[in-house]
């Protein structure tokens, strides 16, 4: 029996660099194997194993928060504004759009929550995910005095990891002030979050 | 006045339910990019979507 030791170790001998993959120690050995897309020359990591299995470079994880409260118009389909945030490892969410546009194709989990309130004896609270064609509504509520009521709806989405996006919405029906509450802190105010469970 | 006051001023017979998510005819929608609020989709069967300037002249 031999042993090889080798910093790098190609795996293909295509043309095209691409087509290839190298499996490597880092130039500073951390204790981790890296895994990139390439000629043992310059792989582009796409990936490492470390002590805790592995872990994909770019594997997109956000979430957002209001950090203000607004009020939306009655009856009228309203972007929430998620302005700030807590995480967002693959810089996918825009802060000023409130948009989530994953750069990686895959299947997305995504979670909106809203706090809501309406000042009304008898409402409806709506929360949406809205991919610019259609509201998916999750959920909705019919009771009485809405005061400070918390909604969530999920969906597990596919994301072509280029055009594809989501935003949250929320529609209140009934009289009186709507309210969407954020107030900074993050695990009390309207949240957004997202995470690939698995990249294609 | 919000865009949806405006609507039920002009056609007093609409109702929330005429702007329901699942079940009404109009919707109306605000992006929150500064332009406000603006009917998204008017499939009501009998009443035609209102004129900007119906809408302007609304107090």
């Amino acid at each position: 029996m031999s042993t090889v030791k080798s910093k790098k170790l190609q795996v293909g001998t295509d043309a095209t660099s691409s087509n290839n993959f190298t499996i490597y120690q880092p130039a500073t050995p951390d204790g981790t194997l890296r895994i990139g897309v390439g000629n043992a020359d310059s792989p582009t990591e796409v990936g490492q194993f470390n002590a805790n299995g592995y872990v994909a470079t770019k594997a997109p994880a956000f979430k957002a928060y209001a950090s203000a409260t607004h009020n939306p118009s009655l009856n009228t389909w309203t972007k929430i504004q998620f302005d700030s945030e807590e995480f967002d490892t693959n810089s996918n969410f825009d802060t000023s759009t409130y948009r989530f546009t994953p750069t990686v194709a895959g299947y997305y989990y995504i979670t909106a929550k809203l706090r809501g309130a309406l000042s009304t004896s008898v409402s409806t609270m709506y929360v949406s995910l809205y991919d610019g064609t259609g509201h998916e509504v999750g959920f909705r509520s019919l009771v009485n005095n809405l005061n400070q009521q918390i909604m969530e709806t999920t969906a597990l989405r596919y994301f072509n990891g280029s055009t594809d996006y989501i935003e949250a919405y929320c529609n209140f029906q009934g009289s009186g002030t709507a309210t969407v509450y954020g107030n900074g802190t993050f695990y009390s105010s309207s949240t957004f979050q997202g995470i690939l469970i698995k990249a294609v | 006045m919000t865009l949806y006051e405006k609507i039920t001023t002009l056609y007093t017979e609409l109702t929330d339910a005429d702007f329901a998510p699942d079940t009404g005819t109009i919707m109306l929608q605000n992006d929150s990019d500064g332009n406000g609020d603006y009917i998204k989709e008017w499939n009501h069967p009998t009443l035609a979507q209102p004129t900007q300037e119906q809408l302007d002249g609304v107090q």
